[in-house]
């Protein structure tokens, strides 16, 4: 199957897809906490999933198994503050389109951190990058209050 | 399936550090993801993909213990139903990064597998159109594809 990849790269980019739309469903209906715990429930049965059916390297540095631990701590805050961004009235497609351009700050790391040399394509990007967030944070107008939480 | 809400807004529009809330939030997700994204390519070479997702699970713990103890776990309208696309959007997110794994294992290229599934809002904004029935201005629309130029550009590797 040269081309599974395909399928398996399709599988990805729908199901990431999906999964703002089904945040926004979350969070019309529940608290943006209630709705991060049961996303959490999520993640903790696929990987006892993986757990049962893949062969697992434990072996790992202890600098990376403690990355690896941060990495799921601050991914998962994300995910709280995206629950929140949803919730508090952010529309999903404008939202999910928003927080997507999160690489512009893993590309300035790089860049400041890890002292990696900046590209001319990631210059254009993190132009781009910023003016698309300015355009994408107006609103027409003022969104209007409706219906408060119970 | 239930009938998708039209409703975007869910409480009276507040304010956070000047902006809107949901604003302020979308910009702390970019820093925390941001963040996440720079731990990740420090972490990444020193431990394959099915144990990351192990220890990743294990880094989100804290986390459930301390907002396990929010006063706004109750409340809501339609619990079990909001609760089930809660759990759909970790099985579905989970379940993508598996396959995004996968499509790298069995021979796509970096290059080219990385900046296409990060186009994934693509689909977000085709749904959300579809059934939220969510519209955007123009200005939205334009920073919206500027927005899809970027993450494209900022994903290649």
């Amino acid at each position: 199957m040269t081309y599974s990849w395909i399928l398996f790269a399709s599988i990805a980019l729908v199901f990431w897809g999906i999964t703002g739309v089904t945040q926004k469903l979350a969070t019309n209906r529940i608290s943006s906490e209630l709705s991060f715990l049961w996303f959490a429930y999520a993640m903790i049965a696929i990987s006892l999933v993986l757990m049962l059916t893949v062969t697992m390297h434990w072996h790992v540095r202890p600098l990376i198994f403690w990355l690896a631990l941060a990495g799921g701590t601050l991914n998962g805050l994300g995910a709280l503050t995206s629950f929140t961004a949803l919730e508090s009235g952010g529309k999903a497609s404008i939202v999910i389109s928003l927080i997507s351009l999160y690489p512009l700050l893993t590309v300035a790391f790089a860049v400041l951190v890890l002292h990696e040399k900046l590209t001319a394509r990631q210059g254009v990007g993190i132009a781009l990058a910023i003016v698309a967030a300015i355009l994408l944070s107006l609103e027409p107008k003022a969104p209007e209050a409706q219906g408060e939480r119970s | 399936m239930s009938s998708p809400l039209t409703q975007s807004e869910k409480r009276p529009v507040t304010t956070l550090a000047g902006m809107p809330r949901w604003l302020a939030f979308s910009l702390l997700t970019i820093v925390c993801w941001g963040a996440w994204g720079a731990v990740s390519k420090v972490a990444s070479d020193g431990v394959d993909a099915n144990t990351n997702q192990i220890f990743f699970t294990l880094g989100l713990l804290p986390l459930i213990a301390l907002v396990m103890r929010s006063p706004r776990l109750r409340g809501g309208h339609q619990r079990s139903a909001g609760m089930a696309w809660a759990f759909v959007t970790g099985i579905l997110g989970g379940t993508g990064n598996i396959a995004f794994f996968y499509a790298l294992v069995v021979g796509g290229k970096a290059s080219i597998v990385v900046p296409v599934t990060a186009l994934f809002p693509l689909v977000t904004v085709t749904l959300a159109v579809s059934f939220l029935r969510e519209r955007l201005s123009g200005s939205q629309k334009l920073g919206l594809l500027l927005a899809l130029v970027a993450i494209y550009l900022l994903s290649m590797v």
